[in-house]
């Protein structure tokens, strides 16, 4: 007996524990941490997200040309949103430089799959495989430069210091013509174009509208999918933990330089890829569209949506990129709003008081965005037929 | 078992057996880090094997008595298994004694090992080690604050006791197995301390045959569930296992019938592991069942006023369900289905899934009365809800009511196989059948007393036969009140009747050989603060709370409500506010939560001789 006690340390004998199964009709019982952190963990929310995404893939036939156009537009923002919640919802980090990030992209992606014999710079590689990753990566690389400013500066003048990239960029893409096409003249965007098949152009496989619809919407999933999944990982602790509160994060261990550059990285090549793709349907960039209105917008996206939420930043791509289309139905209706730029007020100021307004107003009445009533309607429900 | 004398069949031969049948099924969850942890029944077996090792390694004979002084965990399972193999005696001590009950346990039962939760419990048993000559190990399982700090010869951690099983298992493989081929009916496998209401707790003697007779009524013959439960049910294990009532459903369920038992993680958690495990067999005791009653009332009133007014009447419909449920014994009339089901879809469904009892099959009030408005509740928000009785000297089988045959108010039928009667002289209830236990431990004058020569046993509850079948039970004999005008009154009837009251946590009636009757009352805390808090009404304490005139009106009303419907002779005249919350520690609770009365009307004698006074 006294043997046995006298050894350094008994080791209790292996047991083998259980296989960690799920227990039918008990969505609360967790038998293991991947249950517990399963993106789709009841199977409501697996039939309701396959009938959602089915839908989604359905309304390309369904809708008309003109609609799906906007859609393919407002999935191209919502991968720029996520982008910005990343780095801002998800890391605090305040940018308000997102703009030049998605110039950067919009750049890269056309220069490379420019013709090499036209106006502008040119390299010819129009496979949307290859010059899609680029303009991320090249974008991300930006963002890694910006990043140790954010180390050292935080809230407001952090801010001011995105805030001020995007004017040194605006300035940039103005003046250098050979890659910008310059104010006023711009350039053609990049070329999407699928082993070897045009993407941009009417097809086989649907109209120019429906196959560039399905190419961001699968694009917006991946997209999605992985900001999901880098936010339940160890790198989303690590962001969460820093927007709570940076010195804490430090204390318990969280390398805050690391993590802030790994935010404006992943942010930036998201911002970036967005810029590629942004310009593909319209087939045009102009210099001028990178400025502070852009950021505004995407701002206005993460807060409108719901930050922190990928599900919100697509809500709030979404319900911005189709404010657009009624508010350029309001001179119809209203007679004192003008559609022309050269008159006031003209719709595109209507367009950036309501953005302006809605950020008030969402701020002060549900700063979680659409994805907050979301959760009040479904928490209503939840806590039925009690109130917690 | 072929041997040349057929060994007995123990709790321990069944979980044996099931794991050589399914060693990979789950047989327990308990909850670590917010993850329920499986415990498959191979795993059960190869602890409860290496448990038993261990003790035959620190010499445990047959007869040895080993003590267990935990949470509800499943090392407790694996040491009361491991004891039975080894043809040991389980003492279960409540985690809550105080050092002088452990310290009484241990010397009455003459403990040799303790196994000890956590510094807690190990500081208790240290504290007392001189009045315990017996104890030779104390067996700790959580080694935070010992490790290292404790340097005691008497001390070994769970890891230690493990390895030194594996080590005897490698030195005399089969030994456990040759032990308990010598396991004999007759062979005391527990002892079950009484919660001692009037004297100091006395040790029931519970033998294998006892225990398997138990087993056959209750999980075989299906005996409270129809059908009986399998492996396909999970209960919840959350009332201390050192009880006869959560040990048969804990223990013995488990290794009868397989059911999935999940460990709460303590007794305040039980609410939020109620929701998540959703349990389909619920034992509660009627604490329990007031507490998640007077809960439902306070998250209503701080539910949205649509919500709340929707429920109010859903549980008007719930109310008139209960009334038809209670006239037709639990069976489901085409009104009451019909009614049920519109209101499964708006209310009931999730009612019952907020409260953790959605899937609840079977549900079970016991081990004390309980007010029959309480149960109505949850009949009519669809729990099979059954009230049983027996007590740990007949190994908790004497009545139960039968689903479909429930009748209100009445503790069900005798059990098959078991004989019950009620004295004529007395009206005590008397039951006979191999469930009555071997006698009380190192008393044989008190077993004498309760078990007569014919083996009846003398339970000490007064009870009439309702409609010819089933029990009402009056009360405890020596509760039994005869004021001074010569009226015996049953107390518990009418403390039940004011303990229904969300806002009521304790009433002892008190007036024996007085003029009238007058109660002692404890307010529940959390519904009347709440209460208050609507009233806008400021209070400190428990004291400050229960001495404001508008709480005292509250409760005035509900005595009166209450005084309704009791004659004039058993109606309370008057009543005071305990100070103070009833606690355990202070021995004003016996471990289960029972008031002892003498203790409480000796402690609180000025509060009760100022009701006489005036």
């Amino acid at each position: 007996m006294t043997e046995t006690r006298e050894e350094a340390a008994p080791v209790a004998p292996d047991i083998p524990t259980g296989r960690s199964r799920r227990v039918r009709g008990r969505p609360l019982l967790y038998t293991s941490y991947a249950q517990d952190m399963a993106l789709l963990d009841t199977p409501a929310k697996r039939l309701w997200t396959l009938l959602l995404v089915a839908l989604a893939f359905g309304l390309s036939v369904l809708l008309q040309d003109r609609s799906l156009e906007v859609l393919a537009g407002a999935y191209v923002l919502a991968i720029g949103a996520i982008g910005l919640n990343i780095v801002t919802g998800y890391a605090g980090q305040v940018s308000l430089g997102h703009a030049f990030f998605v110039a950067i992209g919009a750049y890269t992606a056309a220069a490379l799959s420019g013709p090499v014999d036209g106006e502008n710079i040119g390299f010819g590689i129009a496979e949307v495989w290859l010059w899609l990753p680029a303009a991320g990566l090249v974008a991300a690389a930006a963002g890694v430069l910006v990043a140790p400013l954010a180390g050292r500066l935080r809230g407001l003048y952090l801010a001011v210091v995105t805030l001020g990239l995007v004017f040194l960029g605006e300035h940039v893409f103005k003046e250098w013509k050979k890659l910008t096409g310059g104010p006023g003249v711009g350039r053609e965007a990049a070329v999407p174009e699928l082993f070897g098949v045009r993407l941009d152009q009417d097809g086989p496989f649907g109209t120019k509208e429906q196959v560039l619809y399905t190419l961001m919407l699968a694009l917006l999933i991946l997209f999605a999918v992985a900001a999901r999944n880098l936010a339940r990982s160890r790198v989303g602790r690590a962001f969460a933990a820093i927007r709570d509160r940076d010195i804490a994060a430090a204390v318990i261990g969280v390398p805050l330089t690391r993590y802030k550059v790994l935010a404006f990285g992943i942010s930036s090549f998201y911002a970036g890829c967005a810029g590629g793709l942004l310009y593909t349907i319209s087939g045009y960039v102009e210099p001028g569209s990178f400025n502070l209105l852009l950021s505004v917008q995407f701002i206005a996206m993460v807060l409108i949506g719901g930050v922190a939420t990928v599900s919100g930043a697509i809500a709030g791509a979404l319900f911005i990129s189709l404010l657009q289309p009624v508010t350029r139905s309001l001179p119809a209706l209203v007679p004192f709003i003008s559609g022309d730029t050269t008159q006031t007020p003209n719709v595109f100021q209507v367009e950036t008081v309501l953005y302006g307004l809605l950020i008030v107003l969402f701020l002060i009445f549900e700063p979680r965005g659409l994805f907050g009533l979301w959760i009040r309607v479904r928490n209503y429900w939840k806590s039925w037929p009690f109130s917690y | 078992m072929s041997g040349r004398t057929e060994a007995a069949a123990t709790i321990v031969t069944r979980v044996r057996e099931r794991a050589r049948r399914d060693p990979g099924a789950v047989a327990m969850r308990h909850k670590d880090l917010g993850i329920w942890q499986e415990v498959t029944w191979g795993a059960y077996w190869t602890q409860v094997e290496l448990v038993a090792h261990a003790l035959l390694a620190l010499g445990v004979e047959p007869g040895d008595r080993v003590a267990v002084h935990a949470e509800n965990r499943p090392e407790w399972l694996y040491a009361d298994l491991g004891t039975v193999a080894v043809r040991a005696v389980t003492v279960g001590l409540y985690p809550t004694n105080p050092p002088a009950e452990v310290a009484y346990l241990l010397a009455d039962s003459g403990a040799k090992i303790l196994i000890a939760e956590d510094q807690e419990q190990v500081d208790k048993a240290l504290s007392v080690l001189d009045e315990c000559p017996e104890l030779r190990r104390v067996v700790y399982l959580e080694p935070r604050g010992i490790r290292g700090r404790y340097d005691d010869d008497v001390l070994m951690s769970w890891p230690e006791l493990l390895a030194l099983g594996a080590g005897h298992r490698a030195a005399h493989p089969g030994a456990v197995a040759r032990r308990m081929e010598e396991a004999r009916p007759p062979d005391v496998m527990t002892l079950i301390y009484t919660s001692g209401t009037t004297g100091p707790p006395k040790g029931v003697m519970l033998t294998v045959a006892n225990v398997e007779f138990a087993v056959r009524v209750l999980v075989e013959g299906g005996g409270f569930a129809s059908p009986p439960p399998s492996e396909r049910d999970l209960i919840l294990s959350y009332l201390p296992l050192c009880h006869v009532a959560e040990r048969a459903f804990t223990v013995w369920f488990n290794a009868a019938a397989g059911v999935q038992v999940n460990f709460a993680e303590s007794i305040d958690t039980v609410q939020a592991n109620l929701r998540e495990v959703q349990p389909t067999i619920l034992f509660g005791v009627p604490r329990i069942w007031e507490k998640v009653l007077a809960q439902v009332d306070i998250r209503l009133e701080s539910a949205s006023p649509v919500k709340r007014a929707l429920t109010r009447f859903w549980l008007r419909v719930a109310d008139r369900i209960g009334d038809a449920l209670v006239r037709t014994g639990g069976r489901h009339t085409f009104w009451t289905r019909a009614a049920y089901g519109a209101g499964w879809l708006l209310c009931y469904r999730a009612l019952r899934e907020r409260l953790g009892m959605r899937r609840v099959r079977y549900a079970a009030s016991g081990a004390a009365p309980i007010a029959p408005a309480v149960l109505k509740f949850y009949m009519g928000i669809g729990l099979p809800m059954h009230e049983v009785y027996g007590m740990s000297e007949n190994t908790a089988i004497a009545t139960a009511n039968r689903p479909g045959r429930v009748r209100l108010g009445t503790v069900g039928e005798p059990h098959p196989g078991a004989e019950l009667k009620i004295d004529e002289a007395t009206g005590e209830i008397l039951t006979r059948h191999p469930g009555n236990f071997a006698g009380y431990w190192r008393n044989p004058r008190a077993t004498a007393d309760v078990l007569d020569e014919d083996g009846w046993l003398h339970t000490g509850d007064v009870g009439e036969w309702a409609e010819g079948t089933h029990v009402r039970i009056t009360d405890r004999m020596k509760d039994i009140i005869i004021t001074a005008g010569g009226k015996n009154i049953a107390p518990s009837e009418i403390e039940n009747a004011l303990k229904a009251s969300p806002y009521l946590k304790e009433a002892v009636v008190v007036g024996d050989q007085r003029p009238y009757l007058v109660a002692l009352i404890g307010i529940e805390p959390d519904t009347v603060g709440e209460w208050a808090r609507r009233r806008g009404l400021p209070y400190t304490t428990y004291r400050d709370l229960s001495e404001k005139p508008e709480v005292r009106e509250l409760v005035q009303g509900l005595v009166t409500e209450v005084n309704t419907r009791f004659a004039h002779v058993e109606q309370i005249k008057r009543f005071a506010f305990l100070p103070k919350e009833l606690d355990h520690e202070d021995g004003e609770l016996t471990a289960t939560q029972k008031v002892k009365r003498s203790a409480v009307a000796k402690l609180f004698e000025d509060l009760v001789e100022g009701m006489y006074a005036r």
